[in-house]
């Protein structure tokens, strides 16, 4: 193993992938940082460029993007009190409260510093257990994968949606839609309903930026007249109270590992996601900590453990995505799309066919960390300006650029129009609770199954109950059981909890 | 807006799309035979979205019946709809024009109508925006990655 990382770090200290990783860490930041805009959005938008790169390049790059943008959520939640992603809500409540008190920068500070470390430290969870979890899933066969890929779709579906019914619905729309077109195992035409145009299916990258990220210029269009929050910083003449000093890390290092920890395991589940970790670290270092009141009003505590936990998620979310090829939330969807565009299967075999560009990927991931602390710490007091930008400057580039990005797959005019048609399925899906996530995961995973299960019934003949013949098989089934159960379970405690609260 | 009118609407269509996949023949044209046949799986999907599709239309219609107070995620936000409406016609108009006008002219007025839209009164910046991210990105798709994005034909 230590000779493949050697190689991966030989490959990716090259001009090319350190230009783009420089590029997705920029890119990142500046769409994590403006509120309203995600880091999702970035990837989308920069996933067509990458088809001109090298898959080492392009992939490194996808990577800077998306770990950026989680840290750049952080800049607008504490200079502005308005989280760019979802997961820095909690930092916004000891940050901004810093940050109101003068004291910005020893809040970003902090908050880079724990996003750092917490990503590095998850990456190297990643690299030294992808590989022997990816020898264990070698032992599966159609049969196994068949049971596999049962239980990614329940687990992603019940997890994800707003309840049970609705995150299965969502699945299960993106895997009809997945099957319109000519199948894959038989050569028919299917649900095309004789337009011609249909033949080769919805294009991945229109549908995908349709659904996932033009719905959010789309409620931004919507909220179009709430007043956006103007950046009012104020300085304190001290200047220990814009930097963070090695005392003041040292002091917060515990609950860094200890979030990191609970980041990596909640980033490694599929379905949870990076906010899930944040709620869950903040609790656990609030409830361990000797001053719980201090939380919520500029606790030193309260950003690391938010900030850590956030980004662990980036490098643990990766292990089911590239060992199981299951994507646990929407931005590993769009990594999966972005690796099988560049002609990489993730899956168990990604260790054996593709071992140096894999491990490649993971130097990357580590010279991410090291660029982003790099050009986040000398560029403070731009990403500072950046967050206040106007998103009537902002929206409008990204709707260019998507309506780019949808034409560059096959340079024609009907992917614009999938774009146009998907943007207002996404908005819809929003609008009744449905889950784009989970519809993006069905539509990815839907042929990948069709064609083992096809293999599997090829395998058992007319003997149907062989299907159920094997042991991992039975893991997979209980698996798929218990997370039906628990997110059933998880469903109905909240509703007496809110119900509880209303009386 | 009362999200379980919907749910029940939305439920009702998804149950109608699902029986039509369930019962119709011809939905699958060409293709080898195997042993599943190419509509299993597009059944089997169907046959879930009818479960799933009831399973969220009758509860949404028994809480209309029950008259229970509605959770905070059943109300539909409306205020600002007639934005999006705006929005999703200048995104129908710019497909409709964009093989007659070409990528920089619809790309541009398309932008500019957007930040108007989103309540972007800086006139000069807009504009300046507008035509130069089309602009730049015309050519820099056409020298730097050979995508002719369409042009000009009137």
């Amino acid at each position: 193993m230590l000779s493949n990382i050697i190689g991966g770090f030989t490959a990716v200290l090259a001009p090319a992938p350190m230009l783009g990783i420089a590029l997705g860490v920029c890119v990142g930041i500046v769409f994590g940082a403006i509120p309203g805009i995600s880091g999702i959005m970035a990837i989308a938008i920069m996933l067509p460029l990458t088809f001109y790169f090298d898959p080492v390049v392009g992939i490194v790059t996808l990577l800077a993007v998306y770990k950026a943008g989680i840290y750049g959520g952080s800049i607008s939640a504490i200079l502005i009190n308005t989280p760019g992603a979802a997961a820095s809500f909690l930092t916004s409540l000891d940050g901004h409260a810093l940050a109101r008190a003068g004291k910005a920068g020893k809040a970003l500070c902090l908050a880079l510093y724990a996003s750092v470390t917490g990503e590095v430290l998850a990456t190297l969870v990643l690299i030294f257990v992808a590989a022997p979890i990816s020898l264990l899933s070698l032992q599966a066969g159609p049969i196994e994968k068949v049971w596999l890929l049962v239980f990614a779709f329940t687990v992603v579906g019940s997890m994800t949606g707003e309840s049970v019914p609705r995150g299965l619905l969502s699945c299960c729309l993106g895997m009809l839609f997945a099957m319109v077109g000519m199948s894959a195992v038989t050569g028919a035409a299917r649900l095309t309903f004789g337009i011609p145009e249909l033949l080769s299916g919805f294009t991945f990258l229109p549908l995908l930026i349709g659904v996932l990220v033009m719905p959010e210029v789309v409620e931004g269009v919507r909220r179009r007249k709430t007043p956006q929050h103007e950046l009012v910083l104020r300085h304190s003449p001290d200047p220990a109270d814009n930097r963070l000093s090695f005392r003041e890390y040292r002091s917060v290092f515990g609950t860094i590992l200890k979030s990191t920890g609970i980041g990596t395991v909640v980033g490694a589940l599929p379905g949870l996601g990076s906010s899930a970790a944040a709620f869950l670290a903040y609790g656990e270092a609030k409830r361990a900590s000797k001053e719980p009141e201090s939380f919520g009003k500029g606790s030193l505590h309260g950003i690391a453990a938010a900030e850590s936990s956030n980004n662990a998620v980036c490098g643990s979310s990766m292990i089911p995505m590239l060992t199981l090829s299951i994507p646990g939330d929407d931005v590993t969807a769009l990594l999966m799309g972005a690796f099988l565009i560049h002609g990489i299967t993730p899956g168990p075999t990604i260790f054996y066919e593709h071992t140096d560009t894999i491990y490649a990927i993971f130097a990357g991931f580590l010279m991410v960390d090291l660029l982003l602390l790099v050009i986040a710490r000398f560029g403070f007091r731009f990403w500072m300006r950046v967050a206040s930008v106007r998103t009537c400057f902002i929206f409008p580039c990204v709707f260019a650029f998507a309506v780019i990005g949808a034409f560059t797959t096959n340079q024609s005019l009907n992917d614009i129009l999938i774009l146009l048609v998907f943007t207002v399925l996404g908005y819809g899906m929003r609008l009744v609770g449905l889950n784009p996530a989970a519809f993006i995961i069905g539509f990815i995973l839907m042929p990948i199954f069709e064609q083992n299960l096809d293999q599997a019934v090829s395998i058992v003949g007319g003997d149907y109950l062989r299907l159920l013949g094997s042991p991992i098989g039975w893991g997979f089934i209980a698996l798929a059981a218990l997370s039906v159960w628990s997110a059933i379970r998880m469903n109905r405690k909240t509703r007496l909890r809110a119900l509880a609260a209303s009386q | 807006m009362n999200r379980r009118y919907v749910d029940v609407v939305l439920g009702s269509v998804l149950i109608a799309a699902a029986i039509l996949i369930l019962t119709r023949e011809g939905l699958a044209q060409g293709g080898v035979e195997t042993q599943l046949g190419s509509m299993f799986m597009p059944r089997v999907v169907a046959g879930l979205i009818l479960i799933f599709a009831a399973m969220i239309a009758i509860a949404s219609l028994r809480q209309i019946i029950a008259q229970s107070p509605l959770a905070p995620q059943e109300t539909i936000a409306t205020e600002g709809l007639g934005g999006v409406l705006i929005y999703v016609g200048i995104f129908a108009a710019y497909w409709w024009l964009l093989p007659t006008l070409g990528f920089v002219v619809a790309t541009s007025a398309a932008m500019f109508a957007i930040a108007v839209l989103l309540g972007g009164r800086s006139w000069l910046a807009m504009a300046a925006i507008s035509i130069a991210v089309p602009v730049v990105t015309f050519y820099g798709c056409r020298e730097l990655i050979r995508v002719y994005l369409p042009e000009w034909s009137l």
